[in-house]
């Protein structure tokens, strides 16, 4: 592969790789407002210029410059190289670029880190982006000088709602365009431009829009500043005080890749945000599925109940077992759910199967909805792919629903709340429940038992493209639940069969087949370096 | 009482011989810092000693290694808590030394003189709290009301009397009070009086100095091979002392002697101690007159020192100085360090590893007193029960810092 050096270290690059693109590939940062590895490149900010050195021979690109000599007070002219855009300039081979090695980088990058706080007002205090802003990273790595200027900053207007999502500051904007250019190149909807230049410049609405679509969050992700809050995050949480998981979104069967940020001083989910990764959802994510954080607490089941009377676990497995007592096994039968993990999945799957010797086994999971051709998917659940590998043979609920009219089916363990069809028909079988939140087969069930949700027990799920993806545990289980696969223990025991389970460890052993010693799986989807 | 009248062998009415086992703490009024004694006692005399330490062990490594470098400091106050300043100059000077940073010349001077007033003190509560155990009760008064009387300048620099947190990395919390010189130059000598009244009374009394002379003596050889520095090794006859071997700060531009004794028993572990506050009054004076009453205390590098309030509060470029320093820390360059100085009881070093975070990766403390304890034992094994009290009240063992 053709490379160049940077700082003197080899770097190989693809044919149309720019200088930062190829860095950005092994590893090293080159700093910059404007760039997006996703989106395209303005080379508005000047953050990322690099020192070209001339090839032998050739006359070295430079400018006069005027510097202003301290020993005698005057100013005087000096060459000055010509500093060229990272981000726009293509790499070629044999090219020497110096970055953090060159004096002259060194200078442009803490002038414009100066500019750029010119007129940026003292918000941090009150800045949701604090923490994770960039102007504050680069002024300690680049800057590291006090203000110069004493005159009052430019104003521009705060609190500007640009949308049902979304909140503009000028102030705090840099105007690196990564939003205007993420409505036009990746959500295809180019409602955002800017206005007028200099002090005045911001970043305006199309008259007569607003910001709104399904893809309005990543403005606030790709911002790399303040300047684009959510209204769902903003003034929620301080971000050093969230701790993060690698999760997978359950919003829909394309199974993007997100950090989950918790607190875990109150084990509260506060956001999703976009995890890098090229093979599913590269950069990005949907509002609606980076709003599901809120599914981990909203609509829980956190008590088992007991024909809606809540009540503790061990007194819910007594009424199983009771209401379970001397049902032949093939008028029992079990229910796997699209939106639970694969684990989950399993576990129900082997009681139905293998402990009850039942071969009733249905599936279900949420009904269809809105798709695009960006990233949403058709298919609500998380995991449909995964339950028809581990249960090909699985029915659709309305099967179920028809064998319990005509009277086959008198029993039923159903995993997850959800139901692609109306329900109503299972309310002549008796139901046990095994759901993490509220929904038709709890409302209509004997007994439900608490589930965790996807946020409080490492899991695996299959997407729409057949990868196989882990989203780790991030709080810690809420109310009484416990994750499914150990209920469906709990259940089993209760109808009188010792499990081949007891710990998330065999179950993934037995779901993959491999010896519990060796990794529970290789999910070559999962957690690529987060790049932004 | 009436001699028994019944006809016994000699050797019958001898009382049983086991060694008697008697526990010298933890809870013992000379046994400050929570320390335990288990002796083996044969009548009066020790035949065994073990010294328990860890009665006062809260863990402050770990959790030094849990805030940010600058939020180490409070802990270390808590170290020898009769001089928290040498404890705080010596931290700090040793994630200087990581970071390469020199403090301006205002600020070394000033850690000098705070530095020895805190040594001062520490002497003085040593000297003081030994004889008062012995039962002179009133020279521990004077020698603490001089002590009050640094702990009142310290006061006025620090706002605290004793856990004064006051070292930064790159300089000192504040620059010296305008009244500094003179509080210094007023209190010194009226110091020196009350000690010297205080030992007046001490060594021309024949019971206090029979209860020191040859007790619990050790040779120099003994006492470098148990690790030991500071006043108890000096009072050997071996003049190691940091300040002199290894000048840091400005110490090695001041005049001042290093004073030894020669026999290392408790009087000379005392006399030694007075001897050094001697010398920290002659080291005060002269950073006195060479401290500049103007210019920078704390170095100007946004790395490590906070940006001036007023910044903070009007511009972006101080609030992110400042939020970056509180929230994540001085970015500490990654490495390994061992820095140290002259404590109140020796050589006081800080051995810190950086993984070039804003949290320390590593503090690992080396408290002089931890070593010297370590050879209380030897001092004891030998000598009556009531060696104890001036052998263990010479050594100023410390728990704050010895339990680690």
């Amino acid at each position: 592969m053709a490379t160049f050096k940077l700082d003197g270290k080899p770097i190989p690059f693809e044919p149309g790789d720019t200088i930062i693109r190829a860095a950005h590939r092994q590893g090293i940062e080159i700093p910059h407002y404007c760039w997006h590895p996703g989106l395209s490149a303005p080379a508005n900010c000047r953050m990322c210029l690099v020192e070209i050195q001339p090839k032998p021979g050739q006359r070295p690109l430079s400018l006069d410059v005027l510097q202003l000599d301290p020993a005698t007070g005057e100013y005087k002219t000096v060459q000055k190289p010509k500093l060229q855009p990272a981000c726009y300039t293509a790499a070629a081979e044999g090219m020497e670029i110096l970055s953090d090695t060159s004096a002259h980088v060194t200078k442009a990058r803490h002038d414009v880190q100066e500019f750029l706080l010119l007129n940026h007002p003292v918000d941090c205090p009150i800045c949701d982006q604090a923490g994770e802003c960039k102007l504050q990273d680069y002024w300690l790595e680049h800057q590291k000088t006090p203000k110069r200027m004493h005159d009052e900053p430019v104003h521009k207007p705060k609190g500007v709602v640009f949308g049902p999502t979304i909140v503009y500051d000028a102030e705090r904007c840099v105007m690196c365009t990564r939003c205007i250019r993420f409505m036009a190149e990746v959500a295809k909807d180019p409602v955002l431009d800017m206005r007028e230049r200099g002090n005045l410049n911001e970043i305006t609405v199309s008259p007569g829009r607003q910001l709104d679509g399904h893809y309005t969050f990543m403005t606030e992700h790709v911002c790399p500043v303040g300047a684009l809050t959510t209204k769902d995050f903003r003034f929620k949480a301080r971000v050093w005080f969230l701790r993060t998981a690698a999760s997978v979104c359950q919003g829909c069967a394309t199974g993007c890749n997100a950090h989950l940020d918790y607190d875990p001083r109150y084990n509260r989910a506060y956001r999703y945000r976009p995890r890098d990764n090229e093979k599913v959802n590269k950069y990005w994510m949907c509002d609606e599925g980076m709003l599901t954080y809120k599914e981990a607490h909203e609509a829980r089941v956190l008590d088992a109940r007991v024909r809606g009377a809540a009540t503790t676990t061990s007194k819910a497995l007594d009424e199983v077992r009771a209401v379970f007592s001397g049902v032949a096994p093939e008028s029992i039968a079990v229910v796997l759910s699209a939106r639970y993990s694969l684990e989950d999945n399993w576990a129900l799957r082997e009681l139905g199967a293998v402990l009850l010797g039942s071969h009733n086994v249905f599936w279900t999971g949420r009904p269809d909805g809105y798709a695009d051709d960006i990233l949403i998917h058709k298919d609500k659940n998380s995991n449909t792919k995964g339950v028809l590998e581990l249960a090909p043979s699985a029915r659709p609920l309305q099967a179920l629903v028809d064998d319990v009219r005509a009277g086959r089916i008198t029993h039923v363990v159903a995993l997850g709340a959800s139901a692609s069809v109306a329900a109503d028909g299972l309310a002549a079988a008796k139901l046990v429940t095994i759901a993490a939140h509220e929904g038709p087969l709890t409302a209509s069930a004997t007994v439900v038992l608490p589930a965790t949700s996807w946020a409080e027990h490492s899991g695996t799920y299959v997407n729409a493209k057949g990868m196989r993806q882990i989203a780790d545990k991030a709080l810690e289980p809420q109310g009484a639940s416990a994750p499914a696969w150990r209920q469906v223990a709990e259940v089993a025991r209760a109808l009188g069969y010792e499990p081949s389970w007891t710990k998330l460890k065999q179950v993934r052993a037995q779901l993959l087949g491999t010896s519990p010693e060796a990794p529970a799986s290789s999910p070559s989807a999962v957690g690529t370096a987060s790049a932004e | 009482m009436e001699p028994l009248d019944i006809e016994l062998e000699e050797g019958e009415l001898e009382l049983p011989a086991e060694p008697m086992h008697l526990n010298m703490g933890p809870s013992h009024p000379a046994m400050h810092g929570t320390v335990r004694i288990v002796l083996e006692l044969s009548g009066e005399t020790i035949v065994k000693a073990d010294v328990q330490i860890g009665y006062l062990h809260r863990g402050f490594e770990k959790m030094c290694e849990r805030g940010t470098w600058a939020q180490v400091f409070p802990y270390v106050d808590r170290l020898n808590y009769v001089s928290p300043m040498l404890n705080n100059v010596g931290y700090a000077l040793a994630v200087e030394k990581l970071c390469g940073l020199a403090v301006p010349e205002r600020c070394q001077w000033y850690r000098m003189a705070l530095g020895e007033l805190a040594r001062i003190s520490d002497h003085l509560t040593c000297d003081g709290a030994m004889a008062m155990e012995l039962g002179a009760f009133t020279p521990f008064l004077w020698f603490i009301k001089a002590r009050e009387m640094i702990w009142d300048i310290l006061e006025e620099e620090t706002g605290a009397r004793l856990t004064h947190s006051f070292g930064r990395i790159g300089g000192m919390a504040k620059p010296p009070t305008p009244a500094f010189k003179d509080l210094c130059r007023a209190a010194l000598p009226k110091i020196l009086q009350l000690v010297e009244e205080g030992e007046r009374m001490l060594l021309k009394n024949r019971i206090f100095i029979d209860r020191l002379e040859n007790v619990g003596a050790i040779s120099g050889k003994d006492a470098i091979a148990l690790g030991w520095t500071g006043p108890s090794l000096r009072a050997t006859g071996v003049a190691y002392d940091v300040r002199k071997a290894h000048p840091y700060l400005k110490y090695d531009e001041v005049d001042f002697d290093v004073p030894v004794g020669t026999r290392g028993d408790t009087l000379d572990r005392f006399l030694v101690r007075l001897g050094e506050l001697r010398q920290s009054k002659r080291i005060i004076e002269q950073v006195l007159d060479r401290m500049p009453d103007e210019g920078p205390v704390n170095c100007d590098d946004p790395r490590v020192v906070l940006p001036d309030k007023d910044d903070v509060y009007t511009t972006i470029e101080g609030t992110i100085r400042h939020f970056k320093l509180i929230m994540e820390g001085a970015k500490v360059p990654r490495g390994e360090v061992y820095s140290y100085t002259e404590g109140g009881n020796g050589e006081l070093g800080y051995y810190l590893v950086s993984d070039g975070t804003g949290t320390p990766y590593r503090v690992r403390i080396r408290p002089p007193c931890f070593q010297i304890t370590g050879g209380l034992h030897k001092l004891l094994e030998g000598r009556m029960l009531s060696d104890i009290v001036p052998t263990f009240g010479s050594l100023n063992m410390i728990g704050g810092e010895c339990d680690h």
